[in-house]
């Protein structure tokens, strides 16, 4: 009961997150979803963790609706008809955001938001159709405060999409994030709109659309941090193994890959496997959601990730080297990544379907709490080596995440007087082998964190003790703090 | 062969989109502002850098001052103590090395740019390494050049280079001859025929009180620009004393609202063509 009034009287928290904890509260007065000894012992020693999901899972960690099938259809639970005009539009988007499901309570994904929108640009003035857009992006931050919100742009020019840039760029609000596909189609003029609004406030996410269709095809979406999964799908949950932590308890590198690696993924797969069982059969989501009976999501479009961190220390560990520095490091850093793949793929996915019964991969971006351990297959912040060896290497290792891995990429003023120079560099990463990745410059009001935005000034008011909106702003705030964030290398001149 | 000061692999500042920057050692004008007094010369040898060096990473072997990377903690003592405003940190390089350095990098690169000193005093290098460049890739090849060349030697080098900068210390004669000893005849002759070529990518003009800023001096020269074709930019740099030597090293920074005035007049004449 303590933590019952701990929550309650946190002077931190606001009433809706206060209610969030103490649902969290209950769903973890229940047992852990039943799993074996050694992968509880695994969780206990920080080797796996299940990044605040609860024990007891009764909605899947990313729900991807198809927002054009809910335009197309309108929905009967809701009450929405099929919209009419962009009035219409933006209501019925704003309505169904609400519904859907998320570990957090908010939705991680608000859809292709130019594509679904620019259909209705007939039907309003310029000056509305600006007006409109403004007031959507302004409800979203302030009714979904939380910087796991993600909206999608592109590959296709838009006008919407322009203007949502545009409007960004001005809002400077930390939500909703925002991803940018990028295709040999999607106009130059238009990703260096996006470039522009990036070297301000840290968002859009430059999406590698083509190499990402050939791994999901079209039909995906990029949710929360940077989760590349299928519309009308999603991921029941995101396990992660800290490979820093795998490396400390082998006996040397051919101990780690012989041995604890393939034991600690088996337990990984187990609990996720467990996690999906519970959520689909015990808690009985796809029979209780509207979204799947209304044909919004579908089960087969499913999926559950597997995720690691801590790429670059576990190297260190293994090696005595450096990811960045030393080609051997760096050999031995695929080798890793290829063996954790190859060894979550052997595993069969439970309800996996939209994976062809696998689970997918995912290089995991890191949480507050994690003190010296890397993001994902990031190279250590303030270790960087040079920006092109180091998009380079990365380029490398991204190829092996099937559902979502990213790098940030911090430059100094001069790039936004050189949106092409910053053009040719994305279009290089992108040749090399980058699937995602965000670009910023150091003096950003927006920084970001590891996957997700929050505002310098906010950071200042959460260390002084104000309640904020956002929960992420309080990730945010002590991620700089043990990460490191503001350490991250300066591409200067 | 070349003597190289430095290579920056990516700049936005040097020419258009993300380019590779190369520095190259030796100079012919004695610019008193100059940020750069280092470039001038080649080394001598007179050891004086060895030793004022703290860590060991200057020393003599055969008679020559010799340089080990590894050990030096770029305080740039070296350079400050240099008697012959020159550096012990310069390269010798041949254009295939400087080449692979930019075909290793092409994928992020929109082309390279070749700076100083003046570079088109080495500009046999030039001429082989821009060939290697056009040959074998789609990098665009730059110029930033003082403009004191010999008439040939422009004509050689733009059969290879695909833009020029020119930094233009002064349009009136005396004010150029005050700034760098020179007078400006052969400068702007050769920035015409660059002009005429097409080639005439950016002009530059570095404003130093009391030698360049005056508004007539101001006029005239964005007038110049202005009459000389339809696409050449313009741009307005303040002085700033950073890593000059001499007369002016104790002059302040440019004042940035006598800047803004200057900007202003540029601007009215120039128009979009007057860089940020």
């Amino acid at each position: 009961m303590n933590g019952i009034i701990e929550i309650l009287s946190d002077t931190k928290l606001d009433y809706k997150q206060k209610r969030a904890a103490l649902s969290s509260f209950a769903e973890n007065s229940l047992p852990y979803v039943d799993i074996s000894d050694k992968a509880r012992k695994y969780m206990e020693d920080g080797i796996i963790c299940n990044l605040n999901e609860g024990n007891a899972p009764y909605r899947p960690r990313y729900v991807l609706p198809d927002y054009k099938k809910y335009f197309e259809n309108g929905s009967k639970y809701l009450n929405i008809k099929k919209p009419s005009d962009m009035y219409e539009a933006v209501n019925a988007l704003l309505i169904i955001y609400n519904y859907v499901p998320s570990i957090t309570g908010y939705p991680v994904y608000l859809g292709n938001i130019d594509e679904l929108l620019e259909p209705y640009c007939d039907s309003v003035s310029e000056r509305e159709l600006e007006n409109l857009l403004k007031m959507f992006l302004i409800n979203i931050d302030r009714n979904l405060p939380d910087a796991f919100v993600h909206a999608n742009i592109g590959p296709k020019d838009t006008k919407v999409g322009r203007i949502i840039l545009n409007l960004e760029e001005t809002l400077k609000d930390a939500v909703p994030n925002l991803s940018l596909k990028c295709s040999k189609d999607t106009p130059d003029d238009f990703i260096k709109l996006a470039i522009k609004t990036s070297l301000e406030i840290g968002k859009a996410y430059f999406i590698n659309h083509d190499e990402l269709v050939k791994v999901l095809g079209e039909n995906y979406g990029i949710a929360s941090c940077y989760n590349a999964l299928k519309i009308g799908g999603g991921s029941f949950t995101l396990v992660r193994v800290n490979l820093k932590e795998v490396a400390k308890i082998s006996k040397d590198y051919n101990d780690f890959i012989e041995r604890v690696l393939p034991d600690v993924i088996n337990c990984q797969c187990e609990i996720i496997n467990e996690r999906a069982r519970f959520i689909v059969e015990k808690a009985k989501f796809f029979e209780s959601s509207f979204l799947a009976r209304e044909e919004l999501i579908n089960i087969n479009n499913f999926t559950s990730m597997a995720g690691i961190f801590g790429l670059y220390e576990c190297v260190e560990i293994l090696s005595g080297m450096k990811m960045g520095f030393d080609n051997i490091a760096y050999e031995m850093a695929e080798n890793i990544i290829k063996r954790a793949y190859e060894l979550v793929k052997e595993k069969e996915g439970l309800y996996c379907n939209g994976y062809s019964g696998k689970i997918g991969f995912h290089a995991q971006s890191g949480i507050d709490s994690d003190i010296d351990v890397s993001a994902g297959v990031r190279i250590k912040t303030g270790c960087e080596p040079e920006i092109f060896e180091q998009i380079k290497l990365e380029g490398k290792l991204q190829k092996y995440f099937d559902t979502g891995v990213s790098d940030i990429y911090i430059f100094d003023k001069t790039a936004k007087n050189n949106l092409e120079g910053v053009l040719t560099i994305i279009k290089g990463a992108f040749k090399n082998g980058i699937r995602e990745m965000t670009i910023n410059t150091s003096d950003s009001e927006l920084i970001r964190i590891t996957g997700y935005l929050v505002k310098r000034s906010d950071i200042e008011k959460y260390e002084k003790g104000e309640p904020l909106r956002e929960g992420t702003v309080a990730l945010g705030a002590d991620s700089i703090k043990n990460c490191g964030i503001l350490d991250r290398k300066v591409r200067g001149i | 062969m070349a003597y190289i000061n430095k290579i920056i692999l990516k700049t936005f500042i040097d020419g258009p989109g993300s380019r590779m920057a190369v520095f190259m050692q030796g100079c012919n004008l004695r610019c008193k502002y100059c940020h750069n007094p280092e470039t001038w010369n080649l080394c001598i040898h007179c050891g004086e850098c060895v030793k004022n060096c703290k860590k060991g990473a200057l020393f003599f072997e055969d008679g020559k001052v010799k340089y080990n990377k590894d050990l030096c903690a770029k305080c740039d003592v070296c350079i400050n103590v240099c008697p012959n405003n020159s550096t012990p940190k310069y390269e010798i390089m041949s254009a295939g090395d400087v080449y692979k350095i930019a075909y290793y990098n092409k994928d992020f690169l929109d082309g390279i740019t070749l700076s100083g000193g003046e570079c088109t005093l080495q500009y046999e290098f030039i001429l082989e390494l821009f060939k290697l460049i056009k040959e074998n890739t789609k990098l665009t090849t730059f110029i930033d050049t003082n403009g004191y060349i010999e008439f040939d030697i422009l004509k050689k080098l733009i059969d290879v280079t695909d833009g020029f900068m020119f930094d233009l210390k002064a349009l009136n004669s005396e004010n150029h001859i005050k700034l760098t000893g020179y007078d400006n005849e052969k400068i702007l002759k050769n920035l015409e025929y660059v002009s005429k070529n097409g080639l005439l990518y950016e002009v530059r003009t570095v404003l130093v009180e009391g030698f360049n800023d005056s508004e007539d001096e101001i006029e005239k020269i964005s007038e110049y620009i202005y009459k000389l074709n339809s696409y050449t930019k313009f741009k307005l740099i303040p002085f700033r004393p950073l890593g000059v030597k001499g007369e002016l090293s104790n002059m302040e920074s440019f004042d940035k609202e006598k800047f803004e005035k200057c900007y202003n007049i540029s601007k009215k004449i120039l128009k979009s063509r007057l860089k940020d």
